[in-house]
């Protein structure tokens, strides 16, 4: 009984999360942030995988970063096209990163460390099969500018779940 | 703002300020050896009438000088490559006006060298520039 419970309450919060990833991923691709560097992004959806990764660890972050890039794309119309690889190979480079560090070096790092290191990786990541598609070297050209405008996304994003984490209450629910 | 650094772990600022150095001399890379390093392949091409003679990466062209002949309607033109840059340093007698030798250096895509008398033209060409493709 209380199992099943638990069990019922992580799918509910696990899909919250999915949906707050969803609106935060839809309300990002609004903003026209092309006009800094072609391609940037806040990195906001990165939110929800990161309070996935630290509330219920690696499975059910990787579960909310495959379902929010999937449903995202679906609501943007951009399924299996090129942005759609894009967002899952830096998503999944990112999450990667972040879990790495989050299970191995989580006495040196912090949750702002773990923002950070995904949101550098999700652009290497990006840039990686940006590399893949149009076999240009010329590619790398934008690879300091996404790394430079990285750290600070990194930092508000990690701020964000930080603050988020704190207000959540710390045992029982999460099973 | 002093919060910021109190959750943040020594690790953390040291990958941050890491991230930050790497991506700063990835940018001044270029600028230091002032060379075209992160631009896509380029090629000189010369042609004679609409057919392509000679067909050089632009990278054979930093260490040595490179001289290449080409012969034409009216004589032959003397071509020179050096530094990433090339020119058409010697024009046959015949040409009346000597336009291409006046042209002097070309070291980006763009300009070209022609000399419509010998029906010579250089030009560089990038196989796949850096902007090109990028969209999105």
């Amino acid at each position: 009984m209380f199992d099943n419970r638990n069990s019922l309450q992580k799918s509910v919060i696990i899909g919250l999360l999915v949906s707050i990833g969803l609106i935060l991923h839809v309300v990002e691709g609004m903003l026209p942030m092309n006009a800094v560097v072609p391609g940037a992004k806040l990195g906001l959806a990165n939110i929800s995988n990161l309070l996935g990764l630290f509330l219920f660890g690696f499975q059910a972050g990787l579960q909310i970063l495959i379902l929010r890039i999937v449903l995202g794309s679906l609501l943007a119309g951009t399924f299996m096209t090129i942005n759609f690889y894009f967002s899952l190979s830096g998503g999944l480079l990112g999450f990667l990163a972040m879990a790495v560090v989050y299970y191995c070096l989580s006495s040196c790092f912090s949750i702002i460390g773990v923002s950070v290191v995904g949101s550098v990786f999700h652009n290497l990541g990006q840039v990686l099969i940006a590399y893949f598609i149009i076999v240009s070297g010329g590619i790398f050209y934008y690879l300091p500018f996404l790394l430079l405008l990285a750290v600070p996304t990194g930092l508000g994003v990690g701020l964000v779940s930080y603050f988020t984490l704190n207000y959540l209450p710390e045992e029982g629910v999460y099973a | 703002m002093k919060k910021i650094f109190d959750i943040m772990t020594f690790y953390d600022k040291i990958f941050i300020i890491a991230v930050i150095a790497i991506s700063i001399l990835i940018l001044l890379y270029p600028i230091i050896f002032n060379r075209y390093t992160d631009n896509g392949e380029e090629y000189i091409v010369i042609r004679s009438g609409s057919e392509v003679v000679e067909r050089i990466p632009i990278e054979e062209t930093y260490d040595e000088k490179m001289e290449i002949e080409v012969n034409g309607p009216i004589g032959t033109s003397h071509i020179e490559a050096y530094e990433g840059k090339v020119r058409l340093y010697e024009a046959p007698p015949d040409d009346p006006l000597k336009t291409c030798e006046k042209t002097g250096w070309i070291d980006k895509p763009g300009p070209s060298i022609i000399c419509i008398p010998n029906k010579v033209s250089i030009n560089i060409e990038k196989l796949d520039g850096d902007l090109d493709g990028v969209s999105w």
